[in-house]
Order: C-alpha cells, then structure tokens, then sequence
C-alpha cells in the first residue's frame, strides 16, 4: 500500500496504531486562493523502487502507485509470475477519478496551442482501466479484468467484486483495491467550491481530520493506493499461502437520493450494512468493530452513525468503531481498499486503530469510536464501510480465519 | 549541427536508463534498443519538438537502425533548407 503514511504495510501500520496524522500543507501547486489548503501528499514515494524510469515517466501517479502496491502485495502474498496459473488471476482496480495530474498537464499543453506535445500516452491513462491493464501486464494475469470508477466506494467495490469473481469460478486469485491521486488544481478547487472540505484548520493540518468530533468541518484530501491479494480457499490451502483473513460477506447499493449527500438517516447504508452481514450469514451480535467510512463531513458521519444503530441495535453499544481516515485523510477510491488492509491488521494483532482528534462529542455521534488511544483487544469479525459520491456504497464483511 | 547527437539525446529521453554506449548507427531500435511502437512515437515527437520539424508516420514506417533515424533527419533538414 501508498498512503500519505507511508510506502508499505508496516509503516502504516505502525503510524496508524501510534496516532498519527499524514495530514499537510498542499505542496503540488499554489492552494493559497483556496479556503482549503491542507491534504495528505504521499511523500516517500519513489516510483523506480517499482518500475522502469520509462513506465513512471508515461503514466499517472494513480497508476504508478497501484502498480507499487501491487508489487508490494503480490511479493507479501509470495507469488511470483511463474508461479500461478496466468488464465485464473484476475485484476480489478477501482479508481474515483483516475489519471488527473497526467489529464490537466495535458490540458495545459492544449490551451497553449500546443496540441502536437499533447503524449500520445494522454488517452491510454484518461482512460481509467488502464490502471488494472498495467498490473495484468505486469503480472501477466489473464484472468478477469476491471476497473469500477465508483467514487470513494471504488477500492472496496473492487474486493467485492473480486470476491465475487472467486465464488463465481471465474478466478481462483484476484489483485484487487483501488487508487487515486487527485491532490490537483482542479479537482481540490472543485471540492472546495463543493464545501466539502475542512477549512478551519489550515494551520493545524494534524488536527484537521476529526471524524465524529462536534468540531468537524469536512474532510481532507489524500491520495495513495491499496491493494490485496484475494484467494480461493483451495488454491491458498495448498500453496500454503499466509491468510490474513477470509472475506465472508459483501454488498453494494445506490441511496438514489442525491449527489453528494447520504440519506439523512442513513438509510441506504443500513441496507447495505445489512445485506452485507446477510451476504456473510452472520448475525449482527458477531460484529466486534466497524471500520467507518467516517470522513469528518458533518453529515456523513452522523448518518453513518444513525445507519449504524438502525443495522446493530443493542450491540451498538457494544461495538468498537473508528476512522482510519482521520490519520490518513481520505484517499477516495483507495480508502476502501487501504482500510480493508488495516482491518486485516486489526484481526492479525488484536488493536484497533483510534479516531484521533476527537474532543468534543457530538449528541449526534454518540458512540464508542475509539477515541485518540488505540485499543488492545481481540478482534474476530470486522466490517469495513466505504460511501461515495454518488450515493454508491459498499461494505465488506472480514473474518479471522480459523482453519479449513 | 550533430544530427547523431540529437537523436541519442532522444532516445536517452524516450529510454531512460538505457546504456549509451548501445546507441550506434548499426544499433536495431527494437532489438537492441528496446523501443517498441509507441516509443518511436514518443521518439518523433520529441525530435520534432528539439528541431521544428514533422515527421509523417510512413517515413518513421521504414526506420529499422539509429542510423535510418539520422539519415531521415539529414534528409528532412537539407529539404527545409532548399525550400
């Protein structure tokens, strides 16, 4: 994984579990007219540790980062090309937006007149798929391959329907998250414009983040890539493959009801919530932590929190919930992805990562989101939430894995 | 003006990390030298940037060696200086 906290699994993990915050002044271009000036810029990433000084060079950094954090699972997974059955990996990357650093360089290019510098490479990454194309390339999967553009439910759609294509037969393996890189001019203006984002805390970019705090003025932007490793039981049985988790449920769903707002109380995610512990067959007394999608807008996370206790009822109070996206910031299409990694983690080591910057309650968000201090405690069955724009939502169902 | 010159700058551009000392006139672009068709793109489009000129597809067509690529050059510059 690529995430504004780091390059690879264990510095985030580390970070993550430590409280800290990979949240910015805006350094990529000159935010100062903006009344947003803070995101999360991936920082100690370098392309060539991946990929040729050529492939970094002709494609977005959405792209460029999906292909490291590919590598990076496909090596933690120990599969090397040679090693598996081309015909049944699968790809599916899901992005929210795509190749937009490569799209308005072009565009400038455009604008000057200059429409013969304009790189032939321009549509190869405009055109979203070609995210899930290059890691097929690379890894010679020929297996299935897609790329949901599904706003910030993409990377978690993505393992959906990775799942999906494993329980179908049509994969036995299939590498699957999401990535984004929209730390641009256009797409933070536009936000901006939107008032979606923070606003108050440019100065103390840290603290900006703070899903489920009364103090909460929107989210912040960040960028990077998450990536998994699915498996067919049977296959990573006999290879004896390290499981770190099994993915028992999933569903996906449209609120149909606006296009950037949830349904107020939060109905559609409930409904998701619930035809994904249905997808699982579990009950929702077995849930022990929520992964929320929790972005620090002041109604997403109250609805999250209302679709929360429509789905759970008296386990509510029982429930550990908290926002890996107040550490990270969020990486749209990736965020679901990256989050189901963590979740992961959270199985793994019995800690669930905190909600930092939580201060003051909100009547509105009154329940136990783990607030600033990560928790020791064993963990069995997790479910991780991601919504977009768009009203699409998606939740994934976790579980340690107990043995055949 | 070395034409030779120019177009190994080039290819550097369009090949980063490439060995240099591979780039010879007898050098094969694809074989030797890795560049497949969308790095000859890349490549006339980069040396019309360095020299103000156009190279049409069916030219690029017959270049098979680094030195094809210098002679069409030669031969595109002497054109734009007769004219």
């Amino acid at each position: 994984m690529v995430t504004p906290l780091g390059t690879g699994v264990d510095k985030n993990w580390s970070a993550l579990c430590e409280g800290k915050s990979g949240i910015g002044p805006i350094t990529r271009f000159d935010a100062s007219s903006l009344r947003c000036r803070i995101a999360g810029e991936v920082k100690d990433f370098h392309a060539r540790d991946f990929v040729e000084e050529k492939f970094a060079k002709r494609f977005d950094p959405f792209i460029q980062y999906a292909m490291a954090a590919s590598e990076m699972a496909m090596e933690d997974a120990g599969l090397k090309p040679g090693q598996y059955d081309r015909s049944r990996i699968g790809v599916v990357i899901g992005t929210a937006c795509g190749a937009n650093v490569y799209f308005e360089n072009a565009h400038r290019l455009v604008l000057q007149g200059d429409l013969r510098k304009v790189p032939p490479f321009f549509l190869l990454n405009d055109s979203g798929n070609m995210v899930s194309a290059v890691v097929a390339i690379r890894f010679g999967a020929r297996g299935p391959n897609h790329c949901p553009m599904e706003a910030c439910a993409a990377g978690a759609n993505a393992i959906g329907l990775g799942l999906r294509l494993i329980q179908q037969g049509e994969a036995d393996m299939v590498i699957a998250g999401g990535s984004d890189a929209g730390i641009t001019p256009t797409c933070i203006a536009s936000l901006d414009n939107l008032g979606a984002l923070t606003t108050k805390r440019n100065n103390e970019p840290e603290k900006a983040s703070r899903p489920f705090d009364a103090d909460r003025d929107g989210f912040v932007t960040s960028e990077g890539s998450g990536i998994v490793v699915l498996e067919n039981l049977e296959t990573a049985l006999r290879r004896e493959a390290r499981i770190y988790g099994e993915v028992v449920g999933y569903a996906s769903n449209c609120d149909a009801y606006h296009y950037t707002s949830p349904t107020p109380d939060g109905e559609g995610q409930a409904e998701c919530m619930s035809l994904a512990l249905k997808d699982a067959e579990i009950r929702p007394e077995e849930v022990d932590y929520i992964n929320a999608h929790g972005t620090s807008t002041l109604i997403n996370d109250i609805a999250e929190t209302k679709a929360i206790k429509k789905v759970f009822g008296d386990h509510t109070k029982k429930l550990a919930i908290s926002s890996n996206k107040s550490m990270t910031g969020h990486m749209w299409g990736a965020s679901g992805a990256a989050e189901v990694i963590f979740s992961l983690l959270t199985i793994r080591d019995g800690i669930i990562p905190p909600t930092i910057n939580y201060e003051t309650p909100d009547p509105e968000c009154d329940l136990d989101y783990v607030p600033n201090k990560a928790r020791k405690v064993m963990v069995d069955t997790v479910i991780s939430n991601s919504f977009g724009f768009g009203g699409v939502n998606a939740t994934l169902v976790l579980r340690k894995f107990e043995g055949a | 003006m070395d034409v030779f010159e120019l177009v190994k700058k080039a290819i550097c551009k369009v090949e980063p990390g490439l060995d240099e000392s591979k780039i010879v006139p007898a050098a094969l672009l694809k074989e030797d030298l890795d560049l497949d068709s969308l790095d000859r793109v890349e490549l006339a489009l980069s040396l019309e940037d360095e020299l103000g000129l156009y190279l049409q597809d069916e030219e690029m067509g017959d270049i098979i060696t680094v030195g094809d690529v210098v002679a069409l050059i030669e031969s595109k510059l002497k054109v734009e200086k007769r004219s």
